[in-house]
């Protein structure tokens, strides 16, 4: 099984795309030229989708294992940028559930290159549709 | 400064909005972007919905409102540094969604100014109701 794309939403897609490892435990993401800012770095709005894409996925199959319909919404992202990255660095994504409620998740996740972390955001979600099922 | 980037896709501004020169070639990917000056000289600055902004359900993907956010808080922290200033943090909340063909509008405020440091604020609303809110700071460049 190769790397497959998640988030193939009509952002999700058109900013990524955001691949899954083999493994399922990291996402990848290549930077190319249309992902930078004016200084060649990576933009940072490009970054902060990046990390609300992978705590975002993580969140969603959080809100699907309690139900097939349930979603998960986000309500708050907040995203420190630690370090720039550049065209061809190929970024690695993880993410985790810190806590779940009946209603909320907390998850919190980092973007890195190789060693060097580019990004640590933390996210809270709100659980949707779960009571539906 | 360069010429302006142009974006992939044909947005004719809103009456009294003119299309806002991108130099970054991520905003200009997700642009159209547009801007105005109010009446109390604030500058506006706003973006219509599109297929390609929404996540799966149909609303604004939270990823595009803070590319949004990055774009433009960014802008103000520059003007209020008198200089060039990178991200360090951003938090965003988001109050509603917005969907596909939505003017999503954004008014800064820049609620403090360091040697090194800019504080901003971000507020995105639809229709005169608050969809997003952001806080945010930025380093100036060059300063220690």
């Amino acid at each position: 099984m190769n790397p497959s794309p998640v988030d193939t939403s009509g952002f999700g897609a058109y900013a990524g795309p955001v691949l899954r490892t083999e493994s399922g435990g990291a996402f990848e993401f290549e930077i190319e030229s249309r992902h930078l800012n004016g200084a060649d770095r990576l933009h940072g709005g490009m970054m902060m989708a990046l990390a609300s894409i992978v705590l975002g996925q993580v969140a969603k199959e959080t809100a699907r294992a309690r139900a097939p319909d349930a979603q998960a919404k986000p309500l708050s992202l907040n995203c420190d940028f630690v370090s720039a990255g550049e065209r061809g660095d190929k970024v690695e994504g993880r993410a985790q559930v810190t806590r779940a409620t009946r209603t909320v998740l907390f998850i919190s996740g980092e973007l890195r290159v190789g060693t060097r972390i580019l990004m640590t955001a933390t996210g809270v979600y709100a659980i949707k549709g779960q009571d539906a099922a | 400064m360069s010429d302006p980037l142009p974006s992939p896709v044909n947005v004719t501004p809103p009456e009294g909005w003119r299309i806002s020169a991108l130099h970054d070639p991520f905003e200009a990917y997700v642009g159209p972007l547009f801007e105005r000056t109010d009446s109390g000289g604030a500058r506006l600055f706003s973006f219509i919905a599109d297929a390609r902004h929404v996540d799966e359900t149909g609303a604004v993907h939270e990823g595009m409102l803070m590319t949004f956010a990055d774009a433009f808080l960014g802008g103000a922290a520059n003007r209020a540094a008198g200089g060039d200033c990178v991200t360090l943090s951003m938090q965003a909340s988001f109050l509603a969604e917005a969907h596909a063909g939505d003017l999503i509008e954004c008014r800064t405020q820049v609620d403090r100014v360091t040697r090194a440091v800019v504080f901003v604020f971000g507020r995105f609303s639809v229709g005169g109701a608050d969809v997003a809110t952001a806080t945010s700071l930025w380093k100036v460049l060059g300063a220690r």
